[in-house]
């Protein structure tokens, strides 16, 4: 599966990259995340619930930042595990681009492969329940970024 | 005689014998939820397995912990390939000569092999404790484009085969190559390709698809400590081969092993080969001391067991410019899957495929078959057809058409060109072939007839200006196919499976009072063997069909048989019950001599007895003969009247038949419909024109599913893309054309009563018939050969690429 697109978000990008750098934003605005802990600056482990199609089930992996170049892009990669459910592992490129002081442009390029039960029952699903949980984590991310509270410390 | 003495119409009637539209008797039982399957099987104590399965289609297995599994209450063993390398089956053989993981060991080689089984009370319990067997997988790159298997750079599959450079069919040349099998003479194939006026190529593919089966995939094992013996309840085309194989590896003697297959919910060849459950589910019974039984689901049966074609084939016909063929050259790519688990015939690694050349009289042909290993399910099974017949008949059919659009030529003419005449059969094929009996001139012409063919054509020409004015968005096609069938293996002297030779047999056993029971080597899966083989036995012996029953798929009690596929039971079966029918019959008649008084030369057979000849009051029934047998017989003649019949048959039987196909296709949508289905089918002497007609019908639903939109599809890394009955086509009564059905009867001359068999014609002509419909459809339009299946994404797809749709 590939997927690709950008989103305009109302903060200064220094605040967007340590957003994306944040686990517990991350946690907050990945639909389904149950737990996103960091044993490192660019490790994490994930437990995830998705629900595609007809099959729901509760993924566990482990994901990595890589070609981290701050504040302007990495990627994201990862694998996770959903038992008879099937597979899921991927990575998107992240890059962000100022727009003005206090808005940024981020673009992602994914690709992601997905096996099991998961890509036979849900196979023509997943594209659109991909691009729907793109935008729901967007949505998500964009909303903590203005909530103060959550912002991170810049 | 008296008003109460029956007609000769009467006795004839209330025989049921051949040609009677009998109703199936087995329909009683089936109509009314009565039937017996495997899942109705229910043994005191009974377990339930599952399957572990891999998500990966490549990958290696590098631990599996059974430890939480086991301790889910209900959960009573997993069983791993380490457990079964105990007993020296962590892999079994294939009846293709390889051999075949039973469970993983080492490494999954394809998505939903089996890992691991989890054997508990239930079968809820099972499924839990298959979530909690943990396997840790490290994915390896898969191998599915088949066309890409043998590149330098290709991945390892099978490593179990490293420096195995022979398979069981000769030299290997790359380490996923499994075989090349060639027929024909190459030379002079090649020689009439350099002198020919025309020639054709294309790459014609069969996509693969699957027979499923309504019932899936099932067995249930009960192996009795104290006697030493195992029982199996299976859904098995082939018991008896089932039970050998089973004490060939299980080392258990074979008047230990009962196997019983109860009645089946359909095969189409999909329960021919052996699977994973069925050792599982004996190996947990012995393991356990319980009987334990294993019932696919939907997807495993569509993923895990044998799939169906998976054959590209380049196809060249050279010809003259008059249209008349001289050479045919086959190129077959054959995508195997993960093992090659074809069940064919042991010799025939591309089954039947060298009946390639068809109805036509090619003088030379040459056929190359590539067999190679993808990270597919295993396979390759002849769904609803004989061994690979049906991807030949494609193949050739398409060809015949490619060629006829090449030559300007219409495909019914070019076909009438080339047919093998009626005066030249038997006929010899130039790929190694004797057809046994044919008149293909006859059907061709009454196919064309009662279509008004030529009607059709001067309408289709019509539709095509108005296409072409714009006055319509719709085309329309004609598929016409003319095929010929290879069926009845077969003779033992080609035909074995694993050394054991495809005979059949029959034995008919009757009772005092005047009625039977005869046991077959054969095995129903809705055939509706138990009418017509006691049709058969009413015609030969005069004893009622009614008065018989038909017993198949006891081991026990049955003769050794080889079971029913490739449409093998008429032509086998139905030959040994004749003959064992005739050995009674000619008791009775030594019987009835005596009786009558009178030599044995004297008497002739009038319909349920035997009469004096010229002195038709002087008569004795079978009814009669039958208490005579067993409590008066002549002087110096064991009592009782049976016989048992071993049947090999000296050659095949060819049905054939002609189909026209006429189809209407919306270019802006791709939707089809198909305006009318003509069949013409020759299976030689009919036994029941309405199971005949039931057959046909069937079989034409499913070619309508295999050419129109069913296919097993994998995406670039090995899922499986229509694993359920919502991706895979199955037709209902709403999708599915109404049929028109005719024959023609040219018996085989060397079947004892010229039956050909009939169940797999439809589907080896039907698929040809649609596709040929829908490429005729587009033909006008500059399109010469489009892939199947026709589905209506496709079809939009194709009035893309031609330019008609913006």
């Amino acid at each position: 599966m590939d997927m690709t697109g950008t989103e305009r978000i109302e903060a200064p990008i220094g605040t967007v990259w340590l957003a994306l750098n944040d686990a517990e934003i991350l946690r907050q605005a990945i639909p389904g995340c149950e737990t996103l802990d960091k044993s490192s600056d660019t490790e994490m482990a994930a437990t995830v619930v998705l629900r595609i199609g007809p099959i729901k089930a509760r993924f566990e992996g482990a994901v990595e930042l890589i070609n981290l170049n701050p504040p302007h892009s990495y990627t994201i990669q990862g694998e996770g595990k959903g038992g008879i459910a099937g597979f899921a592992k991927g990575g998107a490129d992240v890059s962000l681009a100022e727009d003005g002081p206090d808005a940024t442009i981020l673009s992602y390029t994914v690709k992601a492969d997905v096996g099991g039960k998961i890509a036979q029952l849900g196979g023509r699903l997943i594209d659109s329940t991909a691009r729907k949980l793109a935008t729901q984590f967007f949505n998500n991310f964009g909303e903590k970024l203005r909530s103060p509270t959550l912002a991170p410390e810049s | 005689m008296n008003d109460m003495t029956p007609t000769r119409e009467q006795r004839e009637a209330k025989l049921e014998g051949m040609g009677c539209k009998r109703k199936r008797v087995e329909d009683i039982r089936f109509t009314q939820g009565r039937g017996q399957y495997v899942d109705d099987v229910k043994l005191p104590g009974m377990l339930h397995g599952d399957f572990v399965r891999s998500p990966y289609a490549h990958a290696r297995v590098k631990s599996i912990n059974t430890e939480k599994a086991l301790k889910v209450p209900g959960v009573l063993a997993v069983i791993t390939a380490e457990t079964l390398k105990t007993v020296n089956l962590a892999w079994m053989p294939t009846l293709a000569g390889d051999v075949q993981m039973v469970l993983a060991d080492g490494k999954v080689l394809f998505q939903n092999q089996e890992v691991a089984f989890v054997v508990a009370t239930d079968r809820y319990t099972a499924d839990d404790g298959i979530n909690a067997v943990e396997v840790e997988y490290e994915q390896l790159e898969p191998q599915i484009d088949p066309f890409t298997a043998m590149d330098p750079g290709a991945p390892v599959l099978r490593e179990d085969l490293t420096g195995k450079n022979t398979g069981a069919h000769g030299p290997r040349k790359h380490h996923n190559h499994i075989f090349e099998w060639t027929v024909g003479d190459k030379d002079l194939t090649d020689a009439a390709f350099r002198k020919a006026d025309v020639t054709i190529k294309e790459m014609i593919s069969y996509h693969r698809t699957h027979p499923s089966p309504l019932e899936t995939c099932q067995s249930l094992c009960s192996f009795d400590k104290i006697k030493g013996e195992l029982t199996i309840y299976g859904t098995f085309q082939a018991p008896h081969v089932v039970r050998t194989v089973v004490a060939l590896i299980a080392k258990i003697p074979e008047h230990k092993i009962h196997v019983i297959a109860p009645d089946i919910g359909g095969g189409f060849g999909n329960k021919v080969g052996v699977y994973p459950g069925y050792v599982c589910s004996a190996v947990a019974s012995i393991v356990t001391g319980k009987p334990v039984k294993w019932v696919e689901d939907r997807i495993e049966n569509l993923t895990s067991t044998s799939f169906a074609r998976d054959y590209h084939m380049t196809t060249e016909i050279a010809a003259t410019k008059e249209g008349k063929v001289t050479g045919l050259r086959v190129h077959v790519l054959a995508d195997h899957g993960a093992f090659d688990a074809c069940a064919d015939p042991s010799k025939w690694p591309a089954g039947f495929m060298n009946i390639v050349t068809g109805s036509y009289d090619f003088p030379v042909a040459h056929l190359a078959v590539d067999g190679v290993y993808t990270n597919k399910a295993p396979g390759g099974v002849a769904y609803r057809c004989s061994f690979r017949v049906t991807e030949a008949a494609y193949c050739i059919e398409r060809a015949m058409d490619i060629l006829a659009q090449k030559l300007g030529m219409d495909p019914a003419e070019l076909r009438l060109k080339n047919f093998i005449k009626a005066e030249q059969f038997p006929y010899q094929s130039a790929l190694g072939w004797e057809y046994d009996s044919g008149d293909y001139h006859t059907a061709m012409k009454q196919m064309m007839e009662k279509v008004d063919y030529a009607g059709l054509r001067k309408e289709q020409a019509e539709k095509r200006e108005a296409f072409r004015r714009g006055e319509t968005r719709e085309i329309m096609g004609l598929g016409v196919s003319f095929f010929t069938e290879i069926v009845g293996a077969g003779p033992s002297k080609n035909c074995d499976i694993l050394g054991i030779a495809m005979f059949d047999s029959c034995e008919i056993r009757l009772h005092p009072t005047g009625s039977g029971v005869a046991r077959v080597g054969t095995k129903s899966q809705g055939q509706g063997h138990e009418t017509t083989w006691a049709q058969i036995i009413a015609t030969e012996i005069g004893i009622p069909a009614d008065d018989i029953t038909v017993e198949e798929g006891n081991t026990d009690t049955a003769p050794y048989g080889l079971g029913t596929y490739g449409s093998r039971s008429t032509p086998v079966a139905g030959a040994a019950i004749a003959m064992a029918a005739r050995k009674i019959k000619a008791k009775a008649q030594m019987i009835a001599a005596y009786k009558l008084e009178v030599h044995e030369d004297d008497l002739e057979w009038d319909i349920d007895g035997f009469r004096v000849k010229g002195l038709p009051e002087k008569v004795l029934g079978m009814k009669d003969i039958c208490w005579i047998a067993y409590n008066a017989p002549p002087p110096g003649m064991e009592p009782g009247l049976e016989a048992v019949s071993y049947y090999d048959p000296p050659n095949m039987t060819y049905p054939f038949g002609a189909y026209l196909c006429v189809m209407d296709i919306d270019v802006d949508t791709g939707v089809y419909k198909v305006r009318r289905f003509y069949a013409l089918d020759d299976c030689g002497t009919r036994i029941n024109p309405m199971i005949i007609e039931g057959q046909v019908h069937g079989g034409l639903t499913e070619a309508f599913a295999i050419a129109m939109g069913q296919e097993i599809r994998y995406d670039d890394t090995g899922n499986v893309m229509s694993g359920s009955f919502v991706d895979f086509f199955i037709p209902t009564a709403v999708e599915t054309p109404k049929w028109e059905t005719d024959f023609t009867v040219t018996p085989s001359p060397h079947h004892p009563i010229g039956a050909k068999g009939v169940g797999e014609s439809p589907n080896v002509g039907g698929v040809p018939c649609f596709s040929n419909a829908v490429n005729d459809a587009f033909s006008f339009l500059g399109s010469t050969h489009i892939q199947m299946p026709h589905d209506y994404w496709r079809n939009w797809q194709a009035a893309k690429a031609l330019g008609v749709v913006g």
